[in-house]
């Protein structure tokens, strides 16, 4: 019989694969860990491998919502390896949302299985199409917060990610797309932009996560804006949880990185970090 | 100056000079195909020599794909396969790739192919488009020219023909 593709990556456990990229809190107070996004790939080796050809090919053929089940199902089995106190982001289509009903009841037989005590979970709004279920999505938003997940609004500025998206999910985290980060210290028109965002998230009670930085004086201008929380391969690309604990940033005692330095780089001296479970317990398996 | 390639090109108007400093990877001669105005033109394998093209094939037949695949890798080229619509589309949305070979059915549900080369043309990609056509009817052959098809190929085609219009088709740009 003929493979098919989607079935194959929808329901094959196998086929998908999980990479955990930090996102860092950077304050005067010290820099620490704030959460983990899930990330997806495809089978190794395929064109399925990178992630943006993975979820084109899953929209492209309208099956968004088999396709989040199966990766927060993954993600959920990895987050095992992660330490028991570590927030984890997934990334889940409005769409998604909007149509299945029993989501949230998905979603919680599937933490509850692997004993993860939902209120270490940020979900991350996504969507592509412009159109989606918005009292669907609303009723499972209430549903989940009543359950301790936070909520955050994933590429804010671009595509559908707006004004109306933003009022129909009302976020806990507003995650600032690359497109108006890179280069903001040479730009003020950007600068305009985020302060933008940064004032709309101050009146909502949300906190900014500036995705995608590509430089130190990018990271230091968003700091002297008053930006907290940064996601960036410079900092830390995705990584397998194996490989996070040994760069050090899933130990108990061991520390995230300084401000805009690259974990890799040399003379990297890592300081306090409040992440992680009780001293003492392993981390990584 | 007008020179010749060294592996025997006679249509390109290559400049001698900087020409001389690099290796041909392309072999094989340039001959005039199908949908194919002769002008001048670069050899961008001489220009971007060391540098292999991305070709995408688009067949649901695995095996004949993976045939080509692997005789065009030996050829040196990058090649991607795929076997659905939705997935060449993923693929033309995120790579940039110098010829696609596609077969006009796929799936055997319809006329995938033309649908990809439509998709090609809306985007206004560059890319030289070679298309397999297993049953020759002559509407269709003439709907996909329409759409700027740069060659057309029986299935199943000769290994060493497609390749050296691949070549030629990857080693020409206006």
């Amino acid at each position: 019989m003929k493979r098919n593709l989607l079935q194959t990556l929808v329901e094959d456990p196998k086929a998908l694969s999980v990479r955990f990229q930090p996102i860092f809190r950077l304050s005067p107070e010290g820099n620490q860990v704030d959460a983990m996004e899930g990330l997806i790939r495809g089978p190794a080796g395929t064109n399925f491998e990178r992630a943006d050809v993975l979820f084109d090919y899953v929209r492209r053929k309208r099956a968004e919502s088999a396709m989040d089940r199966s990766c927060i199902a993954a993600i959920c089995k990895a987050v095992a390896d992660l330490p028991p106190n570590a927030r984890v982001n997934l990334n889940v289509h409005a769409s998604t949302l909007g149509e299945n009903a029993d989501f949230v009841e998905f979603f919680r037989r599937q933490a509850r299985s692997l004993a993860l005590p939902l209120e270490r979970f940020t979900l991350e709004i996504v969507e592509h199409a412009p159109n989606y279920n918005v009292p669907g999505l609303t009723c499972n938003l209430r549903a989940l917060r009543d359950l301790g997940v936070r909520i955050a609004l994933d590429d804010v500025g671009l595509g559908t990610s707006n004004y109306r998206m933003i009022l129909d999910c009302h976020p806990d985290y507003f995650k600032v797309d690359a497109y108006f980060v890179e280069g903001i210290s040479r730009d003020v028109d950007r600068r305009a932009v985020v302060r933008s965002v940064m004032c709309l998230a101050k009146e909502m009670n949300a906190e900014v996560v500036a995705e995608g930085a590509h430089s130190q004086a990018d990271i230091s201008m968003l700091s002297r804006m008053g930006v907290e929380l940064f996601q960036a391969h410079l900092l830390c690309p995705p990584l397998l949880p194996q490989e996070l604990c040994a760069r050090g940033f899933l130990d108990v005692q061991t520390n995230a990185i300084p401000a805009g330095r690259d974990a890799n780089a040399e003379g990297f001296k890592p300081i306090r970090r409040k992440l992680g479970g009780a001293a003492g317990e392993p981390v990584c398996q | 100056m007008d020179a010749a390639c060294e592996s025997g090109c006679r249509v390109f108007k290559i400049k001698a000079r900087p020409f001389r400093q690099r290796t041909c990877r392309n072999r094989a001669p340039l001959i005039t195909i199908y949908g194919l105005q002769p002008r001048p033109v670069w050899h961008s394998t001489c220009r971007n020599a060391g540098m292999p093209h991305r070709i995408l094939i688009i067949d649901d037949d695995d095996q004949l794909a993976t045939a080509y695949q692997e005789y065009l890798s030996a050829q040196g080229h990058q090649v991607d396969c795929a076997q659905e619509l939705e997935e060449a589309q993923a693929l033309l949305t995120h790579f940039s790739y110098a010829v696609v070979i596609t077969d006009l059915r796929l799936n055997k549900l319809g006329f995938g192919g033309l649908n990809v080369i439509k998709y090609i043309r809306e985007l206004a990609l560059k890319t030289r488009i070679i298309v397999f056509t297993g049953y020759g009817w002559p509407e269709l052959r003439a709907e996909a020219s329409a759409h700027g098809v740069d060659a057309f190929f029986r299935k199943p085609a000769q290994l060493a023909a497609l390749a050296q219009t691949v070549s030629e088709l990857a080693g020409v740009q206006a």
